[in-house]
């Protein structure tokens, strides 16, 4: 209990800490008071519209009082308006953030599917053939970002194949389950096979040295089935890293996803992190940040939680402090 | 009662051992050896090799440069590209671009991060909790949201700080990559000082009485190196996949355009000149599979485990 506390204090340090830094930075160069305004407004606009934008996000006081109004709305759900896209940035970000969701979910899935049974056969059937191709084709592809495989995938199925459309349109799934999928694959198979690389490449590793310990002899040598060793003793006591590793790459999936919609021209997450940026879309930009940082920092905490839950020392432990 | 003195057994039986591994010559960090050297070479003799073209030489198809005018052959090694330039000389001047800017910023992230890291390790206390905040913050953002956000304000940063108005775009990417690097580099030392910190041998220097300094530059520094080169040579090859990820993105170098930029600018014209695009992605897949090679030979050498860098 004590940890967790611990933790969730951290966590909401962190969260301050960067939307903070990132809401000075995005203000940098804009001294005058009403500079926010003039930029978030963009071209020409009279002075009484900026004072009037000014008064209703308090951006006339200093970087503390601005960034306290701008949390106290966020947390009531006023993400602020975006006045190049001429909506609110809750309505802007509703409609794009279920692609990026549903492309970060299909690539950590099918990268687990794909790389926990691999590693764990090539940690079974270390030094053979297998295992030694499985080494060359993880390294390959760890070696590949997004950037450069999705020319050649889509190279090879939309160019010369034609089996895939060229950009992937936004369908959901509970419209047209047979669309979404053909839309969503190439964007997904990009991101997932380097990411799959990276899990299979720290599992087996794992894998080989937890198959080394007397835990494994013992319960081989009283008979339990080699299949239920491997999956359940083995792989069990090798999920640290793993979990850990998939923690980190969540941001990095933010930026796949970013050169993949580029890529795929889906309207996304992270093409409008990019337009936002480019053109100095303030409350867009602070409330995009906001979320990344605080989904990535919830998953971190869901996995540390989730250490707890595969292995009993660590939970013991943690209740004793 | 006779006490009857046995002799320890000696093993029988069949003892296992793990079948010795045949000695292979380990190609792969051969291979990146050699096309690193190769393309070292290349891209910063560029000017004086005979067979690349200068950067803005047009080649002309029947007395006209036209888009997309000839594939690969003969003329032009890798074809041309869509202002009709020499693909190939193109992707020789990127690499110098692309080498300076990874190889500048890992040394930026290497020395502040290392720094950062060995204090945090050393010292433990505030220190490190400081180290660890900033570290914390630091990765909590995507690297590449970080990245866009760094690049995209340096020209406001630059106006309003004077005393470094100076700098190039290159040397700012640089300096924003320098910076994305620091958190992993600063974790990785400070976790290989926690546990030198702990040896004989720095117990020994510290009982005669050397000052912290001296504990650290004599004898916790020297024994960091293995580690930060290896950690270093991996992260080459994330910086300069991730350079050219903001090339693509739009926001490279101008002049001359790196890898990324030349992938963007082609990247919708697969079907018709599938060469301007794929040459680049080629070249940035073989120097980033290079540096992973060299890095998980450095790594197996010096028995470092892998780094989630």
């Amino acid at each position: 209990m004590r940890y967790l506390l611990q933790r969730l204090l951290q966590f909401a340090i962190v969260f301050f800490l960067v939307t903070f830094g990132v809401m000075v930075f995005m203000r940098i160069g804009m001294n005058k008071p009403g500079d926010p305004a003039l930029t978030m407004l963009g071209g020409t606009v009279r002075l009484d519209q900026a004072e009037a934008v000014n008064a209703r996000y308090h951006l006339n006081g200093n970087v503390f009082g601005q960034y306290w109004f701008w949390l106290e709305k966020m947390f009531r759900g006023d993400f602020g308006v975006s006045v190049q896209q001429n909506t609110t940035v809750a309505k802007y970000l509703s409609g794009r953030v279920l692609v990026t969701i549903f492309l970060g979910f299909y690539a950590v899935l099918w990268a687990l599917i794909i790389a926990i049974p691999t590693a764990v056969y090539q940690a079974y059937k270390r030094d053979s053939r297998f295992d030694r191709g499985g080494n060359f084709l993880s390294f390959l592809f760890v070696s590949l970002p997004a950037l450069v495989l999705a020319p050649f995938i889509i190279f090879l199925f939309v160019v010369k194949l034609g089996w895939f459309p060229r950009t992937g349109e936004k369908v959901m799934p509970w419209d047209d389950l047979g669309a979404h999928f053909r839309n969503f694959f190439l964007p997904v198979v990009v991101l997932t096979l380097p990411l799959a690389a990276i899990f299979a490449r720290l599992l087996r590793g794992d894998m080989i040295q937890t198959l080394q310990s007397d835990f494994i002899t013992l319960a081989s040598a009283k008979g339990v089935p080699p299949g239920r060793v491997l999956w359940t003793h083995a792989l069990r006591n090798s999920l640290f890293s793993l979990l850990t590793s998939v923690g980190v790459q969540l941001g990095g999936i933010v930026g796949g996803a970013l050169v993949v919609e580029q890529y795929f021209n889906m309207k996304g997450m992270g093409s409008l992190l990019l337009t936002s940026i480019l053109s100095k879309d303030l409350f867009v930009v602070q409330s995009v940040t906001a979320i990344v940082v605080a989904v990535v920092c919830v998953a971190n905490l869901v996995i540390d939680l989730l250490y707890a839950v595969i292995d009993p020392r660590i939970r013991h432990a943690r209740a004793l402090t | 009662m006779t006490a009857t003195l046995t002799p320890t057994p000696t093993p029988t039986g069949t003892v296992v051992y793990a079948k010795a591994r045949r000695k292979v010559p380990q190609l792969g960090w051969m291979f990146g050896a050699a096309w690193l050297t190769v393309l070292g070479i290349c891209a910063f003799a560029a000017n004086y090799l005979p067979f690349i073209r200068s950067y803005d030489a047009k080649i002309q198809v029947n007395g006209r440069a036209k888009k997309y005018g000839l594939g690969p052959g003969w003329t032009a090694w890798f074809g041309t590209d869509n202002s009709s330039h020499d693909v190939f000389a193109r992707c020789i001047y990127g690499a110098r671009q692309t080498l300076i800017i990874g190889i500048g910023a890992t040394i930026i992230g290497l020395t502040v991060g290392g720094l950062l890291g060995v204090l945090a390790g050393y010292y433990r206390g505030w220190a490190d909790r400081v180290v660890s905040i900033v570290v914390d913050c630091l990765l909590a953002l995507p690297p590449l949201l970080l990245a866009l956000l760094l690049i995209q304000r340096s020209d406001q940063i630059k106006e309003s700080i004077t005393a470094i108005a100076w700098l190039t775009r290159s040397e700012e990417i640089m300096i924003t990559l320098g910076i994305l690097s620091i958190a992993p580099f600063a974790r990785i030392v400070r976790a290989q000082t926690l546990a030198l910190r702990e040896r004989d041998f720095v117990l020994a220097a510290r009982s005669v009485g050397a000052k912290p300094r001296r504990v650290i530059w004599r004898e916790i520094m020297p024994n960091l190196v293995p580690a930060m080169v290896t950690v270093a040579v991996t992260g080459l090859g994330i910086l300069i996949a991730a350079e050219g990820t903001l090339a693509f993105l739009g926001l490279g170098v101008e002049r001359p355009q790196t890898w990324g930029k030349m992938i963007d600018a082609s990247r919708d014209d697969l079907g018709k000149a599938w060469w301007a695009a794929i040459f680049p992605c080629l070249f940035l897949f073989l120097t980033v599979l290079s540096f992973n090679f060299i890095g998980d030979r450095l790594a197996r050498k010096f028995d470092i485990r892998e780094a989630a860098v």
